[in-house]
C-alpha cells in the first residue's frame, strides 16, 4: 500500500514540476491563477497549451509502461519492449505519410490516426505472417517482427528521401520519429484519458494469464490456457496500447523497456499490481523527461525520445547494478 | 490646450488613414482566413525568407522575433530568438507579445506554432514560397496584412520589372544546359536544383535549361558526370567547388574544362525572397555574359 502512495505522490509532484517548467518558468501560484480562469496571455498559455501537454505526456508514459509490461509478460524476455513487433516501423511510415503527403485532412487528425494505424497494423501483419508461416509462438513472431520492421522502415526512408526537398522535410519526420508529445486540446486530452483507462482495463484482463504463462508454456497448458491463442490475443491487446501511445507521443525510446523492470523491483512480478505500477512509473518518467525536453535548451525543444534515452539509460544502469549486487 | 489639440490630432491620425477602421482579412497558403483587427505592429517572422520580405516592405522595426538561422538584414539580427534548428518555442513567441506570427511549413514551424497561436488567439499566417511567383504574391500579401498595401505593390512590381528586363535580355538566346549543386550529403550523393522550385525558376528565368531533370533531389555524382552540363553551378563557396571539381572524372567535365563552373550565392538562391531577384540577375550574367553589360 505504501508503495502506491509513494508512486501517486511522485506522479503528482512530477506533473506540478513539469507544468512549471518551460522556456518561461512559471510558479505554482501562476498555475493556480491560470486554472482559475485568468485571461492574461501568460495564464492562457499555461492553461491552453502547457497543462494539456503535461498531462498528455503523463498518459503517453503510462501507456508505454503498460505496453512494455504486456510485451515483457508475453515474451518472458527482459529485453522485450513495446516496439518489438514492428510497431515503430509502421508508426514511422504512417507519420511520414501524414507529414509529407498532402492528404486534404488536417495534420492534427491525420498524424495520430496514421501513426496509430501504422503501429497497430504492422503488429497485425506480424501475427498474420507468423500464422501463415505456421509459427504463432514467440520466436516465430519475433522473427516475423524483425522482417516486417525492416520492410516498413525501408519504405519510410524511401518516402522521406523521395518527398523531401530544400525545405528539409526530412527533419520533420526525423524529429517525429525521435518522439515528442503532441499537445492535445482539453477535449483531445479527455479522449486520451479515456483511451488510457480502457487500455488499463483491457490489459488487466490478461493479468492472470500472464502470471500463468510466466511458469512456462507447458505449465500454462496444464492450467487450461490455450497458449497460442492467448499469446496472439495478448500481443494484439498490447499493440493497441502501444499504438495509442505512439499516436499521441511519437516514438519515445526506452520508457517501455525500463518502466516494467523498475515496477518489478518495487512490487514483484505478479501482473495484477505490476501492470498499473508500470503505467505509473512510465507516467512519472515521461512527465519529467518531457519537462526537460521543453525547458533545457531554449528556444529549442529536444526530441523527447532523446531525453528519455540519454537521461533514462544511465539511471537504469545504476538501478540495474544495485539490483544485481543486492 | 495646445497639448490637448496635439493629442486630438495624433488620435485622429492614428484612427484615420487607410486601415485602422476595419479589420484586415487575408487568406494564407493553407487557405486559412487570418483576421488582423489593426495593422500588426509586433511581428514574429519565422525563417529568413519571411524576415526578408517583411524587411523589404520597410517594416524591419516591427519585427520582434526571429529564428536562429536568420542572417539578413543586419538590423533584425539583434531581435529575440524564438527558435532554431531544434524547433520553435511557443513560450518565447508568446513572450514577445506579437500581434502577427508569419511562418512557413518547414522544419516543423507550422506544425509547432499554428495550433498554439490559434488557440491563444494570436493571428498566424502561413506562407509558402515554392516558386518566384509565390514570392511576389507573398510580398503583396504581407503588404496587405501589415496595412501597407501600396508598399507591397511597389516592392513586388519593382521586382517584376527587374525580372522582365532579364527575360527580355535572354529571350531568343541559346539556353545553356545547367546543373546547380545545392548541397552534398554524407553518403557522397549531391543535391541538385529541380524544376518547379524557386531556385529552378531562377535558373530558367535567367536563360538556362536543366542539364539534369531528377524526380528526387539527391543524385549520384555519376549522374552529373554523365549529363555533362554546359555550365556547373555550386551554391556555396569557391573552395568547396574547387575541391569538388578537382576529383577524378569531374576535371573532364565540359563545364570544368571550359572554365564554366561557378560558385553562386546561397543567400540569393536558397532563400526565397527579394534577394532571389538579385540571384536571377547574377545567374543571367553567368549564363549569357555577352548580354550582361546592361
Amino acid at each position: 500500500m505504501k508503495i502506491w502512495i509513494v508512486l501517486l505522490v511522485a506522479l503528482v509532484a512530477a506533473v506540478i514540476v513539469a507544468a512549471c517548467a518551460g522556456h518561461d518558468w512559471a510558479s505554482p501560484a501562476d498555475l493556480v491563477r491560470a486554472v482559475s480562469g485568468d485571461q492574461a496571455m501568460r495564464s492562457r498559455l499555461l492553461f491552453e497549451w502547457r497543462m494539456p501537454r503535461v498531462l498528455a505526456a503523463a498518459l503517453v508514459g503510462a501507456l508505454l509502461g503498460l505496453g512494455g509490461a504486456m510485451f515483457q509478460g508475453v515474451f518472458r524476455n527482459p529485453l522485450a519492449e513495446p516496439y518489438l513487433l514492428g510497431s515503430a516501423g509502421g508508426a514511422g511510415l504512417g507519420a511520414a505519410i501524414a507529414l509529407l503527403v498532402p492528404l486534404g485532412a488536417p495534420q492534427s487528425i491525420m498524424l495520430p490516426l496514421l501513426a496509430f494505424v501504422g503501429a497497430w497494423g504492422s503488429t497485425v501483419v506480424v501475427i498474420a505472417v507468423s500464422r501463415v508461416a505456421g509459427a504463432v509462438d514467440t520466436a516465430g513472431m519475433l522473427l516475423a517482427g524483425v522482417a516486417v520492421a525492416a520492410l516498413l522502415t525501408a519504405l519510410r526512408s524511401f518516402l522521406i528521401l523521395a518527398l523531401s526537398d530544400e525545405t528539409m522535410n526530412l527533419q520533420v519526420v526525423l524529429s517525429w520519429i525521435l518522439g515528442g508529445v503532441q499537445t492535445p486540446t482539453w477535449g483531445g486530452l479527455g479522449l486520451l484519458a479515456l483511451v488510457s483507462l480502457a487500455c488499463l482495463g483491457l490489459t488487466m484482463l490478461f493479468a492472470r494469464g500472464l502470471d500463468v504463462l510466466g511458469l512456462g508454456e507447458a505449465m500454462a497448458s496444464t492450467f487450461g490456457v490455450n497458449v497460442k491463442r492467448f499469446i496472439g490475443l495478448a500481443v494484439l491487446a498490447g499493440s493497441v496500447v502501444v499504438a495509442a501511445a505512439v499516436a499521441f507521443g511519437g516514438l519515445v525510446a526506452f520508457v517501455g523497456l525500463a518502466s516494467p523492470h523498475i515496477a518489478r523491483w518495487l512490487i514483484g512480478s505478479r501482473h495484477k499490481p505490476l501492470l498499473p505500477a508500470s503505467a505509473l512509473i512510465g507516467a512519472i518518467v515521461v512527465t519529467l523527461a518531457d519537462a526537460i525536453a521543453r525547458s533545457a535548451l531554449p528556444p529549442a525543444e529536444i526530441p523527447l525520445g532523446l531525453v528519455t534515452a540519454i537521461a533514462g539509460a544511465p539511471f537504469f544502469i545504476v538501478l540495474l547494478a544495485r539490483r544485481l549486487r543486492a | 490646450m495646445r497639448r490637448f489639440g496635439r493629442l486630438v490630432l495624433l488620435t485622429a491620425l492614428a484612427l484615420g488613414g487607410d486601415a485602422a477602421a476595419e479589420p484586415i482579412v487575408v487568406r494564407d497558403a493553407f487557405e486559412r482566413t487570418v483576421v488582423l483587427p489593426t495593422p500588426p505592429q509586433r511581428i514574429v517572422t519565422i525563417f529568413a525568407s519571411n524576415v526578408e520580405m517583411v524587411a523589404a516592405l520597410g517594416l524591419s522595426d516591427r519585427i520582434v522575433g526571429i529564428e536562429a538561422y536568420t542572417r539578413y538584414p543586419p538590423e533584425v539580427l539583434s531581435k529575440p530568438l524564438v527558435g532554431g534548428r531544434l524547433g520553435f518555442s511557443v513560450d518565447r513567441v508568446v513572450e514577445q507579445r506579437p500581434d502577427l506570427v508569419v511562418v512557413t511549413p518547414a522544419r516543423q514551424a507550422a506544425h509547432q506554432l499554428v495550433d498554439p497561436m490559434e488557440r491563444l488567439g494570436i493571428p498566424v499566417m502561413v506562407l509558402l514560397q515554392r516558386d518566384v511567383a509565390e514570392v511576389l504574391a507573398n510580398i503583396r500579401l504581407l503588404g496587405r496584412a501589415a496595412g501597407v498595401p501600396q508598399q507591397g505593390e511597389a516592392v513586388a512590381s519593382g521586382l517584376e520589372t527587374r525580372i522582365a528586363a532579364v527575360t527580355r535580355r535572354v529571350a531568343g538566346l541559346e539556353r545553356p544546359r545547367v546543373i546547380m549543386i545545392t548541397g552534398r550529403l554524407g553518403n557522397g550523393l549531391l543535391l541538385v536544383t529541380r524544376p518547379k522550385t524557386y531556385t529552378g525558376d531562377a535558373m530558367v528565368l535567367a536563360g538556362a535549361r536543366f542539364g539534369l531533370e531528377s524526380a528526387i533531389a539527391q543524385v549520384s555524382p555519376e549522374a552529373i558526370l554523365n549529363a555533362d552540363p554546359d555550365i556547373l553551378l555550386f551554391a556555396g563557396n569557391q573552395r568547396d567547388l574547387d575541391e569538388l571539381v578537382a576529383r577524378p572524372g569531374w576535371r573532364d567535365l565540359r563545364a570544368v574544362k571550359g572554365k564554366r563552373a561557378f560558385a553562386v550565392s546561397r543567400s540569393e538562391l536558397l532563400i526565397p525572397g527579394p534577394r532571389t531577384i538579385d540571384g536571377i540577375e547574377h545567374l543571367a550574367a553567368i549564363f549569357h555574359p555577352e548580354k550582361a553589360a546592361r
